[in-house]
């Protein structure tokens, strides 16, 4: 019980800070948990880890949260993961209820988050249990499912895949490091380079550049528009919010949530699988299908339940095996690094004071959320109205700080982040999707040293396929998602031609 | 292992930092092609035809906006190293650019430009940085350029 030594009023301080600030971002269009994340680091460069997870988690679970607020307000998601919730809350919101809407996205939204933490709590140590005994083999075909599933829940197959490659591609760059049985020669660049990029690219840099300044450069090309100079909010004519919504929605709460948690713990996976799919699920299990999509409580509290599944579910993977379940866990891992903690399967063992304060700080953080949004939706609901041009010089400025102290003063951070910024959205231009690049970019430098080194110890390709059951069980899994992408992917080609044929 | 002789691997270790991306190039072209074939003709076809058009020509596009956000962000950095340069590990550098870097970046964003707007963004542009480089520069110790 150590580690309720770490819980002073300064760590809950943080949590409703973070979660604060992380609300702000999830309501503000374009902007997302992971750039909340991102944008805040520099701060817990100055705090101990116990703080500064705190500080992280608040911003990861109110950055998810904040997206309803103008998913149901304006119809616009705030966050990715709140398309679904535009589909039920607004038309509640041009009926009147909008105060309503809120309020049951705002409960299902804890209850997802709860939920979730519970299954980390119980699911995390098991899986890291298990991966313990992972040998360099099951290590890189792990690694290898984490790719194939990103590319086949991504919006289209080779796509997907061909981001995740150019990923593990970026992260070769540099020193093949001697600290990981490597020999020390470097590659992919020419000699000019060696002085900046002997070490690679640092990872939060191009993270803030893929996030953050990308985000900014396409909202400069779409004009910066200011969406909501002109919005009215009228959020309380219609029925009022009580509790007897969830009467009859016990077990759509639970399917919703557990579907997020489930998504979320497939690395990669963004949280609009998660909603699009509990929201399908709803309305298939629904009494009255035909009544979602015109302002039912029913489809806002499929989506908002699933997303916040997202948080719990996402940070099995991180914390069991060290691979990240979606962008803003990938953000964490930086964080982790930062402070010096590797994290993976010996993780929970080996720290298990830290591992104790994280779900306290998890728990507390939804909780915050709750309390902060349930009493205080009214205001909130003006921050949608915060001006972009206030608002994106700021982050550019944050954006600045998080990559130049990273490496404490390394001017070329700064550039890289520039460099990802433009790279990052010229290539979503063409189709490039960020969130397998970002995963393969993060285990690219493992993938290959698990790769070599079983092949320099066993000397064969075999091994990894007869190295044990799990590598065997692993396989069945690549094939199953291989498969499943496929099958999907032919599904709708047909389906593509025989709308093509309607015609 | 005696009939698995194709699948034998050996490694040279003076060359083996160039292995794995070796293995990733092939893996970089054969998707290329793949994509090529599979979705670059369709799409040429469809272009040919009149009913796409190409990634950067659909919908608004706002170039003074966009690239006025890259000139200026360059100008930022540079200018922030070089005055970071004069007074070093200060942090200054870092607060003097982001000022009128900030007030022009606000500026160029703006679509109404009068006299409240244009106060909000000048408050905006002193306080935000000023704040930013105290808590960060002289509170938390934390190197800024």
């Amino acid at each position: 019980m150590e580690f309720l030594s770490a819980l002073d009023p300064l760590f809950f301080f943080l949590i409703f800070a973070g979660s604060l600030i992380g609300i702000v971002f999830g309501a503000i269009p374009g902007m997302t948990a992971t750039m909340a994340v991102a944008v805040c680091l520099p701060l817990t460069y100055a705090l101990d880890l116990n703080h500064g997870l705190a500080l992280l988690l608040g911003l990861y679970v109110g950055g998810i949260s904040g997206g309803l607020v103008p998913a149901i307000l304006l119809n616009i998601p705030g966050t990715p993961s709140s398309i679904t919730t535009t589909f039920d809350g607004y038309p509640m919101t041009q009926r009147g209820e909008g105060e309503r809407a809120l309020k049951v996205g705002i409960v299902s939204s804890l209850f997802g988050g709860l939920l979730s933490a519970a299954v980390l709590f119980f699911f995390a140590p098991v899986l890291a249990d298990v991966a313990i005994k992972f040998s360099y083999v099951e290590k890189f075909l792990i690694i290898f499912f984490a790719l194939t599933v990103i590319a086949s829940l991504s919006r289209n197959l080779l796509m997907g895949l061909f981001s995740g490659v150019i990923g593990v591609w970026l992260a070769l760059i540099g020193t093949y490091d001697v600290s990981y049985g490597g020999n020390g020669d470097t590659r992919l660049m020419f000699d000019f380079m060696e002085p900046y990029l002997a070490e690679g690219f640092s990872l939060l840099p191009v993270l803030i550049g893929l996030f953050g300044v990308a985000t900014i450069l396409d909202e400069a090309e779409k004009g910066i528009k200011e969406n909501t100079a002109d919005m009215k909010l009228s959020l309380q004519k219609g029925a009022k919010f009580s509790f007897s919504v969830f009467r009859k929605q016990k077990i759509n709460l639970l399917r919703s949530g557990f579907i997020g948690t489930f998504i979320g713990m497939l690395p990669g996976v963004g949280g609009s699988a998660a909603s699009v799919l509990s929201y399908t699920q709803a309305k298939n299990f629904s009494r009255h299908p035909e009544k979602l999509g015109t302002g039912e409580p029913e489809g806002v509290i499929a989506s908002e339940a699933s997303n916040n599944g997202l948080t719990g579910g996402a940070l099995i993977p991180l914390l069991s095996l060290g691979i990240p379940g979606d962008s803003t866990t990938a953000v964490l891992i930086g964080a982790f690094t930062l402070q010096g903690v590797q994290v993976g399967p010996l993780f929970i063992g080996e720290n298990l004071d830290t591992w104790n304060t994280m779900m306290v700080a998890l728990l507390t953080a939804n909780l915050m959320m709750f309390v902060t949004m349930f009493f205080a939706i009214k205001y909130i609901a003006r921050v949608v109205m915060v001006p972009k041009y206030i608002l994106y010089p700021i982050i550019m400025m944050m954006c600045v700080v998080g990559a130049y102290a990273i490496n404490y003063g390394v001017m070329f951070d700064v550039w890289t982040l520039l460099l990802f910024g433009v790279g990052g959205y010229l290539a979503a231009k063409v189709g490039i999707e960020v969130a397998p690049l970002v995963i393969g970019f993060i285990l690219g430098g493992q993938a290959e040293v698990y790769f070599v080194k079983s092949l320099e110890s066993f000397g064969t390709l075999t091994i990894f396929f007869t190295k044990s059951p799990i590598a065997m069980f692993l396989w069945v899994l690549i094939f199953i998602s291989v498969g499943y992408s496929i099958y999907t992917a032919v599904k709708a080609h047909r389906q593509k031609q025989a709308g093509d044929n309607g015609k | 292992m005696g009939n698995s002789g194709l699948l034998q691997v050996s490694i040279d270790f003076a060359q083996s930092h160039l292995f794995f991306p070796r293995i990733i190039h092939w893996l970089l072209l054969i998707m290329l092609v793949l994509i090529a074939v599979l979705q670059g003709i369709p799409y040429y076809r469809e272009l040919r035809a009149g009913r796409k058009s190409l990634p950067f020509t659909s919908g608004p596009f706002d170039a003074p906006r966009l690239f006025g956000t890259i000139v200026l962000t360059i100008a930022y950095f540079l200018s922030m190293s070089y005055v970071g340069d004069l007074f070093p590990n200060t942090g200054l550098g870092f607060l003097f650019m982001s000022i009128p870097y900030m007030f022009a970046l606000s500026l160029l964003y703006l679509h109404q430009r009068n006299r409240r707007h244009l106060l909000r963004v000048t408050v905006n542009a002193f306080i935000a940085p000023v704040v930013a480089w105290y808590v960060l520069a002289k509170l938390f110790n934390i190197t800024l350029p």
